[in-house]
């Protein structure tokens, strides 16, 4: 009970939930199928890849960063499992999630180093790992592709099958542990208390001594690694993959984590409203679906999101300086 | 030379590094490969950079003040996709061109609002306005392509003049280039938007209308969006929703090895013609090694990483030898 108490969501987050219920109430009356178990499930499994990528940049994101690599490494993570279990078709899904975050960590040590360590904008450096690691991917595989048959039975099938009280997909409920582990520790841990502050002021934590370079490389490490678990998801719900395997979806999940209020200018949000971002995003698109909108305008319809939930970030942001500043020249009277 | 800015030593360093750099590619590619220094490679080289060299004459204003802009390959998109669009439903080519330039003025203006007016950081804003564009563009055409233009625009956008070097294209990116070179080195306005980039703040202490300067570098980054959207659309003869994508990263890698700085404040034009050429000579010296396709995506990670890491390391290492200077 104590730990639920110290999790109470913010104020933004209540609201971001509710909108998320209205949402899925909407979508509900358009298609009755969308409230039942089987539409439920749908939604966390086709969810729960975009979530646990929004997790995993959240803290970097936190910290005035921002990470684009990510889907470029779910794609060369996913392909390397793919082809190490074609080739040893005894090994079953533990060494799956034991390669792909290793995998994963390699690509966030190195994004990481040029971040952290040169002090490169992020932004470009991972734009350059973006192309570098997408490019392995076209260079290792060959145009190979696999498909189910080449995977582990206990991934795909026990696995990412499997459903708790007919609702809960076992990825989503990793998804759901991950979130509740990130936000108590970035709420209550000294090392995620230094993310918030690093991205409120950077300059400031480095002159108050905090670890900047150590925290900045971590947070890149720890996505790197978020993005090497997200592949196994990948395979778990696609169970096939190739060379373009999750090709530009960064900018679904920087989406997911904008919309769930992880400001892009740093030092606010936390992992749970990456989750409802993620979760809002999806639901709309599949309302819209419901109404009738034909694909193609699913790109459209996401940056429009984006533009919306940032510029309402952007408001409340200005409402609370003005509140803050109110706030003080009262105290000063 | 006047002309050359007097920029911080640092970068002056790097852009002459970078011509250099630049020649030592054309000399080693020239040597070692049969075929690169022949009028049809170069008049390649020109002509599959034409549109990065477009964008990047305005994004270099858009990165000199501080902003970045990376809606533009989606601004192609649309644009081209309108033309082809309003020409498959039987507007006149000419018309179908104006609507190309104005979608892509409109789409600049909207991103320059949505920055400017509203105080919303570029950086994000042009990733919503990245998945917007291309998206309505895919709505627009679903998976249609147009593909029937008149003869004199595909030659316009594909030939050269006879056999030589320059394609039909050239001249028009070449007046481009003065144009934006002058605005840049030669004019109130450019002297603007490096002190802008410098520090906007100060700037708009010193009476300049920051707001309005950042709406018109929008809005003209847009029309060049949208001249490279038609230029495209007519070199492949095909308006697609899918039309350069992933450009945008081709146009900002090209500037910052060109040695504009991301941090903003500091570029100059020949350093951007540089960086293209830089891009667009080891591309070409990569194909005619016959080096697999997918090694130059590499390539350009790798060239993006340099290009930003270089003049930083540069700086380190001069600040480095500074200090031991003065210890001395």
């Amino acid at each position: 009970m104590n730990l639920l108490n110290k999790l109470k969501p913010s104020s933004r987050e209540a609201s971001l939930g509710i909108i998320l219920l209205i949402a899925i109430g909407v979508t509900g009356l358009i298609n009755p199928r969308f409230l039942t178990g089987d539409g439920t499930r749908d939604l966390l499994t086709s969810t729960s890849v975009v979530a646990l990528l929004a997790i995993g940049i959240t803290p970097v994101v936190v910290m005035r960063h921002i990470d684009l690599s990510i889907a470029s490494t779910v794609g060369l993570t996913a392909w390397l499992i793919a082809d190490m279990c074609a080739k040893n078709p005894d090994f079953t899904w533990v060494q799956c999630f034991i390669v792909g975050p290793l995998v994963g960590v390699l690509v966030g040590i190195l994004n990481g180093l040029l971040v952290a360590g040169l002090r490169l904008p992020s932004l470009v450096v991972t734009l350059g790992t973006l192309y570098i690691v997408r490019g392995l991917v076209y260079v290792i595989s060959n145009s190979v592709d696999y498909n189910a048959q080449e995977m582990p039975p206990s991934l795909i099938e026990d696995l990412g099958q499997k459903v708790f009280f007919g609702l809960l997909p076992f990825t989503f409920f990793l998804v759901i542990i991950f979130m509740v582990v990130i936000a108590y520790f970035m709420k209550y841990a000294k090392s995620g208390r230094d993310a918030y502050a690093i991205g409120s002021n950077p300059p400031a934590a480095d002159l108050v001594g905090l670890k900047v370079f150590r925290r900045t490389f971590l947070a890149f490490v720890f996505s790197g690694a978020m993005a090497g678990l997200a592949a196994v998801f990948y395979l778990m719900r696609f169970a096939q993959v190739d060379s373009t395997a999750f090709y530009g979806q960064e900018l679904a999940v920087v989406a997911a984590c904008v919309i769930g209020g992880v400001s892009i200018f740093g030092g606010t949000g936390t992992a749970v409203g990456a989750v409802i971002g993620a979760l809002l995003v999806q639901t709309i698109q599949g309302g819209l679906a419901a109404l009738g909108v034909d694909a193609f305008w699913k790109s459209a319809i996401n940056g429009l999101l984006l533009i919306i939930a940032i510029y309402a970030d952007r408001l409340l942001a200005v409402r609370s300086e003005k509140r803050l500043l109110q706030q003080r020249i009262r105290e000063r009277i | 030379m006047a002309i050359f800015p007097k920029a911080i030593p640092v970068r002056k360093s790097w852009d002459t590094a970078i011509l250099v750099f630049l020649f030592a590619v054309i000399v080693m590619a020239s040597i070692t490969t049969e075929g690169f220094l022949t009028a049809l490679n170069i008049s390649y080289i020109f002509s599959n950079t034409s549109e990065i060299t477009i964008i990047a004459f305005a994004m270099l204003f858009m990165i000199i003040l501080g902003e970045i802009d990376l809606s533009v390959a989606s601004i192609l998109a649309l644009s081209s996709s309108m033309l082809g669009w309003s020409y498959a439903k039987g507007a006149p080519i000419w018309a179908a061109i104006l609507i190309c330039l104005a979608v892509g003025t409109f789409c600049g203006f909207v991103n320059g609002f949505l920055v400017t007016k509203l105080g919303l950081g570029s950086l994000a804003v042009t990733i919503g306005t990245l998945a917007l564009y291309r998206g309505i563009a895919n709505g627009i055409l679903g998976e249609n392509t147009v593909n029937e233009f008149p003869e004199f625009w595909t030659s316009f956008g594909f030939d050269t003049f006879g056999t030589s070097f320059m394609p039909k294209t050239l001249p028009m990116i070449i007046i481009f280039g003065i144009i934006f070179g002058l605005l840049l080195h030669r004019t109130p306005f450019g002297r603007r938007t490096l002190a802008i980039g410098q520090s906007a703040e100060a700037a708009r202490f010193a009476g300049i209308n920051v707001v309005r300067h950042k709406m018109i570098v929008f809005t003209f980054t847009g029309f060049m969006s949208g001249v490279a959207g038609m230029v495209y659309t007519f070199r492949f003869s095909t308006a697609q929703a899918d039309n350069g994508v992933g450009l945008e990263l081709l146009v900002i890698s090209a500037i910052l090895l060109g040695g504009v700085s991301i941090f903003g404040g500091i570029g100059t034009i020949w350093g951007v013609v540089a960086g293209v050429l830089l891009a667009g000579s080891v591309e070409s010296w990569l194909t005619l090694r016959e080096i697999n396709a997918q090694w130059r995506t590499i390539v350009t990670g790798i060239l993006l990483l340099i290009s930003v890491a270089g003049p930083v390391l540069v700086a380190k290492n001069k600040q480095r030898r500074e200090r031991k200077a003065l210890k001395n």
